[in-house]
């Protein structure tokens, strides 16, 4: 009997096609991506109908800590109502964000070496060229020394440990403004010197009209109220938050915004 | 596809190379373009947070005088609590969403207790048919007359007939517009009520084109109405402040800033 002989197909598959497609899609994912900054706690905001959208430039972002979720702790409210701050700035190289973190350090050091003679701040070049680079970040100014003298990693560990009391940024009840301010109020304050001081530059020598449509962190801080945006986790208590707002009435930055997720008007909000 | 055909120009010269059709092999490429595009999806963020704004008056002491009064007939006054379970608000088992009671009254709080309906409960339930319920519903029927306008303009734009730009302007106009009758609301969160309560009840503000209101804290009238309305209904709202450890927590933070 003769055999019957079956040609043997190659098995190899034709990957063209395929690779064809895979860097289509990482070109999707590569423009259509904005990196997740890294942010010490994760905190779940409530959701709105508003749909006005972060701003991309020029916001101050202070982020409120949620209680501990994990079930680990005996307390999870040690965990709560620590601050961070990041800076954003503006897309232009000459006040990018690295430049206004370090005009905003500068200016809240002096306003608090002025506030505390005795204990000062002395930051050196190294340390506040660390600063420039982080994205956020939440100690009392005490500890700021300290904190920028560690490597990345340390860093991210000891203020992404939310039991630590000497992670957050101190706000206890000064309502004075022009009193001894606390940490938070002193970042406040040259938050809204810095703002100004830039506007003033850009300002002279425009028309009043271009003066008036100058978007910078000044106009965002009084005029839209975009300045400022807080974040905080749906659970946080009110009273912890109303600590923050509290804050920054007594700082006059009357006008600032609260992060929300998107729902839609005919979800069901119970 | 991947191959690339070389024509040998006809006849076979003698001792000439045999050319091979070129054969790339594409699978370590897909390998690591799928590993590249895993790195992108994991750290990208798709949504956009969005934002809430807020504009809260100066805490400098204003004179009495100087307060603007609503009319009692304009006003409402809502009172929010968040349920607890425990340390953590509790969650409704069905939705997988926080409990927030609302005890709002109208009017002058009555603290002779006179009516039935001194104090009464709601809840935000949002819509249902796309029919509004609970507290929205009550605050729509409040704010009627800016209401009815804003669905027509909201018609206009969903017909074309102006542009969002347009529709902003006159829906801002419209919900300030001192001709029509306009309810104050005035939002008082306890001391129970989670940030989202909070949230919640700005957000029935946006919806119901509700431009006047105002953030206070309770007063002792609020929760005088509290506690009969506790005795009435035999519920208990006023408890000890769940996360009294918050503060404490906060003051810690504060401890290591050494006082000159």
């Amino acid at each position: 009997m003769g055999k019957v002989k079956i040609k043997r197909k190659s098995t190899l598959i034709d990957m063209t096609a395929m690779s064809d497609v895979t860097v289509l899609l990482l070109t999707f994912f590569m423009l259509t991506s904005t990196f997740l900054q890294k942010e010490p706690t994760i905190v779940y905001t409530p959701s709105s109908v508003s749909e006005e959208k972060v701003p991309m430039n020029n916001v101050v972002t202070v982020l409120v800590s949620s209680a501990d979720k994990s079930g680990k702790l005996d307390d999870p409210t040690v965990a709560e109502g620590k601050l961070f701050i990041s800076f954003t700035g503006d897309a232009d190289s000459t006040l990018s964000s690295e430049n206004i973190r370090g005009m905003m350090l500068d200016e809240a050091i002096a306003i608090y070496n002025e506030q505390h003679k005795n204990n000062q701040v002395n930051l050196t070049p190294a340390e506040k060229a660390q600063f420039r680079s982080m994205n956020m970040f939440g100690v009392p100014f005490t500890e700021l020394k300290n904190m920028l003298d560690m490597s990345v990693t340390e860093r991210d560990k000891f203020q992404g440990n939310m039991t630590d009391p000497r992670v957050g940024i101190p706000i206890d009840g000064n309502k004075n403004r022009e009193g001894r301010l606390n940490d938070f109020q002193i970042w406040l304050k040259a938050i809204y010197n810095v703002a100004q001081r830039i506007n003033n530059e850009q300002a002279a020598g425009l028309s009043p009209e271009e003066r008036a449509n100058l978007s910078n962190l000044y106009a965002a801080l009084m005029r839209k109220g975009q300045g400022i945006a807080i974040k905080a986790d749906k659970d946080t208590p009110f009273t912890t938050v109303q600590l923050v707002f509290d804050n920054l009435q007594t700082m006059k930055l009357n006008k600032f915004s609260l992060m929300t997720a998107l729902k839609s008007e005919d979800e069901p909000t119970k | 596809m991947a191959q690339i055909e070389q024509k040998d120009g006809g006849k076979k010269k003698k001792g000439a190379q045999k050319k091979m059709a070129i054969h790339v092999d594409f699978t370590p490429m897909v390998d690591m373009n799928m590993l590249l595009i895993t790195f992108f999806m994991l750290c990208t963020t798709m949504i956009k947070s969005q934002t809430l704004q807020i504009v809260l008056p100066t805490n400098e002491d204003v004179r009495k005088e100087q307060q603007s009064q609503a009319k009692a007939s304009e006003a409402v006054t809502l009172i929010l609590d968040t349920e607890y379970n425990g340390d953590t608000p509790k969650v409704d088992p069905e939705t997988g969403k926080t409990i927030h009671n609302i005890y709002y009254y109208e009017g002058v709080a009555d603290t002779l207790f006179q009516t039935n309906k001194y104090l009464r409960k709601e809840q935000f339930i949002g819509n249902v048919n796309h029919e509004p319920q609970g507290i929205r519903k009550i605050l729509r029927d409040k704010n009627k007359q800016v209401m009815e306008e804003y669905q027509t303009l909201k018609e206009r734009w969903k017909n074309k007939e102006i542009t969002k730009e347009e529709f902003d302007k006159l829906a801002k106009k419209n919900a300030s517009d001192s001709l029509k009758t306009r309810p104050v609301v005035v939002i008082k969160p306890g001391p129970n009520t989670t940030y989202e309560g909070l949230i919640n009840a700005l957000d029935e503000m946006n919806i119901n084109q509700i431009s006047r209101y105002s953030i206070e804290l309770p007063t002792h009238t609020d929760t005088l109405l509290l506690k009969h309305f506790e005795q009435a209904n035999n519920e208990t709202i006023i408890r000890p402040t769940v996360r009294q450890t918050a503060s404490k927590a906060t003051a810690a933070a504060a401890a290591p800033a050494p006082q000159q």
